[in-house]
């Protein structure tokens, strides 16, 4: 008896050091000791610490990007989401609202709305994901000069500052509400039906629509979601910026889909998990600051940042070889 | 020996062949047509030489792109690397036409780079089995950065002489575009060309009937290159220098040609005279609304609204029936 637990345990134990998600975590322990040596000061506690809190950002937009692909599709709106959440947000402020909260959900709400039409026009017009998105994309990035005019709006709402600023019990308020995310989406990826749902739509939509999944809802669910957590993206880097600008989440449509990669989620979908995008977020804000250590021209810096992605997709993101 | 047929015959089947090809594309000239009117009706200039000369100049590096993205979508892959791949063309031609190199030995430059990142990125998706889309999007930086390299800030030159063939007041896009057709018909008929569409439609059912299907991809991703950085030198000549950056609007524009011209992203499905008509549709809705005075932000919003509703409505009538 004792020895059957001892070798499930032990089967168990292979089983999570030999999963991608702890890969990745692996990988980025390792850079950051290699780092830490190479140069004084990125080991320090305060450096890591400014680390996770960049990477907070790519986290939420990737919590996002997670559901679409393992549902099946992409979503290369982000950028232009996380930008229109930045820049309506100082707009949208009212005398009655000494908190800003009300604010801040009005956004949330917007772009979750912005998420669900993106997901209206893949489930209904049947428009694949990648040109409705970036149809959207383009369509917001429009929307966006005509709104902001091309200056940077400045942000007078103390909750967004509290988010960006703030540091409740040494931690960064943007780390906090990253992990109270990331138990949220986990929570629903793996342990309720809508995240089964998910996994099923991804992984064969036609079996999983004879088998009763409402495809259409769960699509505007998706997409919705990723409106929600980009929309939530932007409310956090407005407030470590200050200032929203056209252009503020252009950084993070190449992060997200990375983070998601990098963290051995399938972009053919059907496969993949949230405990794998979080050190693939986290992992590449280690590469970003290494380039920036670097000290090289922008030219090289591009292509460094380029080449490490290629070659960590090396490592964890290969397909089936055909037979 | 009768199940050879005449010549006669073959040719026949020829033309019903591809008579059946363009029903898919049918409506799409229609609005091709529609535009093509009103682009007449706003710009009379059409009619003359150099008229026709300039509108060819505006469509033909358009064209190029979704030349360079439907030949991969027709595999099954796709690139967000064109945008980087046509600026890295564009600079590699004004930094060594004017110099030691000349004309003939910057053109075979920029072709021997397009078809060198191809290959590379060919290789790297088709062999080493990694996805597509997020190996062209890390592509694009290492093209985008190589691109700074060769020339960190819009400058070099391009030989006045070549600005003048290219973007004259002749109709040679127009000539160079037909050949550029021609050499694809030409090319569908080699081994590899007929391998492209069954290695795109059912690669595995493909691989073991004996098709090439690796070698039809990585010849796909080389093709697609060279056209990129033939688009960028054509930039290059038209503006009369180079810049790093200058071909970034391309990648979307490349997708939203190829896909309103009918290919589809799964592969094997559609038509290159299709992504060809979806280019020319594009430019002309870029024309048109320039002429209408559309400002460059009612441009986006336009843009984003016309390629949804282009792509959406024949599915949905599909859907419907």
């Amino acid at each position: 008896m004792t020895a059957w637990t001892d070798s499930a345990g032990g089967r168990r134990a292979r089983a999570i050091l030999t999963s991608r998600p702890f890969l990745t975590l692996a990988i980025v322990v390792a850079v950051w000791i290699a780092a830490s040596f190479a140069s004084r000061g990125f080991g320090a506690y305060g450096h890591l610490r400014y680390l996770v809190e960049l990477g907070a950002v790519i986290g939420l937009v990737a919590a996002g990007q997670t559901f679409v692909v393992i549902a099946g599709g992409i979503d290369l709106s982000v950028a232009a989401i996380v930008t229109v959440s930045a820049i309506s947000l100082p707009l949208l402020s009212w005398q009655a609202d000494p908190t800003g909260l009300a604010s801040v959900l009005a956004v949330l709400a917007l772009t979750t709305a912005i998420g669900v039409i993106n997901g209206l026009g893949v489930a209904l017009l049947r428009v694949h994901p990648m040109i409705m998105t970036l149809a959207m994309a383009t369509f917001l990035q429009g929307l966006l000069i005509i709104i902001a005019g091309g200056s940077a709006v400045t942000a007078e709402n103390l909750l967004v500052h509290w988010l960006g600023n703030a540091r409740p019990a040494g931690i960064p308020a943007g780390i906090l509400l990253w992990i109270a995310v990331s138990v949220l989406v986990l929570t629903l990826m793996h342990a309720t039906p809508f995240g089964a749902r998910i996994f099923a739509m991804g992984a064969n939509p036609l079996a999983a629509s004879l088998s009763g999944v409402p495809i259409t809802s769960t699509t505007l669910a998706v997409y919705g979601i990723s409106g929600f957590t980009a929309g939530l993206a932007g409310v956090l880097v407005l407030g470590m910026n200050g200032q929203g600008y056209v252009g503020i989440g252009d950084p993070y449509l190449l992060a997200s889909i990375a983070a998601v990669v990098l963290g051995g989620t399938s972009i053919l979908g059907g496969l993949g998990t949230y405990a794998g995008t979080i050190p693939g977020a986290i992992l590449l804000v280690t590469i970003t600051a290494l380039i920036t250590v670097v000290n090289a021209s922008p030219g090289w810096r591009s292509i460094l940042f380029g080449s490490l992605i290629l070659g960590l997709l090396l490592l964890s993101g290969r397909e089936r070889a055909r037979r | 020996m009768s199940i050879i047929p005449s010549a006669r015959a073959d040719g026949a089947l020829y033309w019903q062949v591809q008579a059946r090809r363009n029903i898919g594309v049918r409506s799409l000239f229609l609005v091709v047509l529609a535009f093509l009117i009103a682009y007449a009706v706003l710009f009379p200039g059409l009619f003359t030489v150099s008229g026709f000369a300039k509108f060819t100049q505006s469509w033909f590096p358009l064209a190029l792109v979704a030349m360079a993205q439907a030949i991969l979508m027709l595999t099954g892959g796709i690139s967000l690397a064109i945008g980087a791949t046509v600026s890295l063309g564009a600079v590699i031609a004004a930094t060594t036409m004017a110099g030691p190199l000349g004309v003939p030995g910057g053109a075979a430059a920029v072709a021997l780079a397009g078809l060198g990142i191809g290959a590379a990125t060919g290789f790297i998706v088709v062999r080493l089995r990694l996805p597509a889309i997020v190996v062209t999007l890390a592509g694009s930086f290492i093209i985008g950065g190589a691109a700074l390299l060769v020339l960190p800030r819009p400058g070099g030159a391009v030989p006045a002489w070549l600005s003048d063939l290219l973007a004259g007041d002749t109709p040679a896009a127009f000539v160079l575009l037909m050949a550029i057709v021609l050499l694809w018909k030409l090319y569908l008929a080699t081994p590899l060309g007929l391998s492209l569409y069954a290695a795109g439609e059912n690669p595995v059912g493909a691989y073991r009937s004996g098709v090439p299907v690796d070698a039809a991809r990585v010849a796909a991703y080389a093709i697609s290159g060279l056209l990129s950085t033939g688009a960028g030198l054509f930039v290059a000549a038209q503006t009369g220098s180079g810049d790093p950056v200058i071909g970034n609007a391309f990648t979307l524009n490349s997708i939203a040609a190829a896909v309103l011209g009918g290919i589809g992203f799964l592969g094997g499905q559609g038509t290159m005279r299709g992504a060809l008509a979806g280019s020319l549709l594009l430019s002309l809705m870029i024309s048109v609304m320039f002429f209408l005075g559309f400002t460059p932000v009612a441009q986006y919003v336009a843009q984003g609204l016309i390629i949804i509703g282009a792509v959406a409505i024949p599915q949905f009538r599909k859907v419907q029936q």
